[in-house]
């Protein structure tokens, strides 16, 4: 059988997953530096539910990457 | 792949009851370790409890009071009814992922199957805790948001079952997926010695895996509240009734 498509779309899937979940944390940060800039004193608050939020987008990513992982080790 | 052979399972000392398989694996081991350390942890740092915390103690004041504040502050009516549970979970996953990241330690959060075992924990615990407090017709009603027409209602139902199962699953899965991928983040920087079979690539994997594992530092204790802090708003949620 030939794997050679398996790992193709590994490379794929995964540089595709990177990409949405740059965009995401990218917007999360972006409005979250906002609204510390606007509100220096909710700075605290903000930063935690920022990295609380980056840490569900990276999760997304990395179920990606276990799948891309196991089409990868596939040959 | 074998340097990711200590996130698999090798028989220690091997153990058999009536057909069921018992062994000892490595990662059982490390599983000890991380109970015991973190038993130690409480255990020694709160023998001499002063008005005036002084060393060991603000870790643990601090321990205790980030867990009651953040995580279980969620849970409004019984917070401290649920603060060692809660506590128990945070510093077990904790330990067990600053374990992984000791060399020749197993890494058991990178592993599914304890991941998995401990979101069927939180599962369980979720579903009898609302069955508890609202009562099994209660809660099973709560779980269904009321006030629609008949047709939705009946259509909610199996989308609100899959919901509730898929709670466990995107537990088990973000803290095993998080833990494994920084194991195979090192493994990818390291294969680079490997594929340019030179010596002058060696500060790249070098300085890049110091990188890695200070960031996977951060990521176990991130990794660790996350787990926590889901784990209380389902409990808050099956509780406290509605939607």
């Amino acid at each position: 059988m030939d794997h050679s498509l398996a790992f193709l779309s590994a490379g794929l899937g995964m540089g595709l997953a990177a990409l949405g979940t740059a965009i995401g944390i990218g917007m999360l940060a972006s409005k979250a530096l906002e609204g510390m800039a606007r509100q220096p004193e909710a700075a605290g608050d903000i930063r935690t539910g920022m990295i609380l939020a980056i840490a569900f987008v990276e999760a997304i990513a990395l179920y990606a990457l276990v799948v891309c992982l196991i089409l990868a080790t596939k040959g | 792949m074998e340097a990711l052979e200590h996130l698999y399972q090798h028989s220690v000392i091997p153990l058999n009851f009536f057909g069921i398989d018992l062994t000892i694996t490595n990662g059982v081991i490390t599983l000890w370790l991380a109970v015991i350390s973190a038993f130690l942890f409480f255990f020694l740092s709160t023998r001499r409890l002063n008005q005036r915390p002084t060393g060991w103690q603000n870790l643990v004041e601090v321990f205790i009071l980030f867990v009651r504040d953040e995580v279980a502050g969620q849970i409004k009516h019984d917070r401290d009814k649920w603060l060692p549970f809660l506590l128990s979970i945070f510093s077990f996953i904790l330990f067990c992922n600053l374990l992984g990241l000791v060399p020749d330690m197993s890494g058991v959060t990178g592993n599914i199957n304890t991941t998995a075992a401990l979101a069927i924990v939180v599962f369980v615990v979720v579903q009898i805790a609302g069955m508890v407090k609202q009562g099994v017709g209660g809660y099973l009603k709560s779980i269904v948001p009321g006030g629609l027409p008949l047709p939705i209602t009946l259509f909610m139902i199996p989308i609100e079952i899959v919901g509730q199962l898929a709670k466990p699953f995107s537990l088990a899965l973000r803290l095993f997926a998080n833990m494994f991928a920084g194991h195979a983040v090192m493994l990818m920087i390291f294969a680079l010695i490997f594929v340019f079979k030179s010596y002058f690539i060696l500060p790249l994997p070098v300085i890049g895996n110091v990188a890695v594992l200070a960031f996977e530092i951060f990521v176990a204790f991130i990794q660790a509240f996350i787990f926590t802090y889901l784990s209380a708003m389902y409990i808050a949620t099956a509780t406290e009734g509605g939607h």
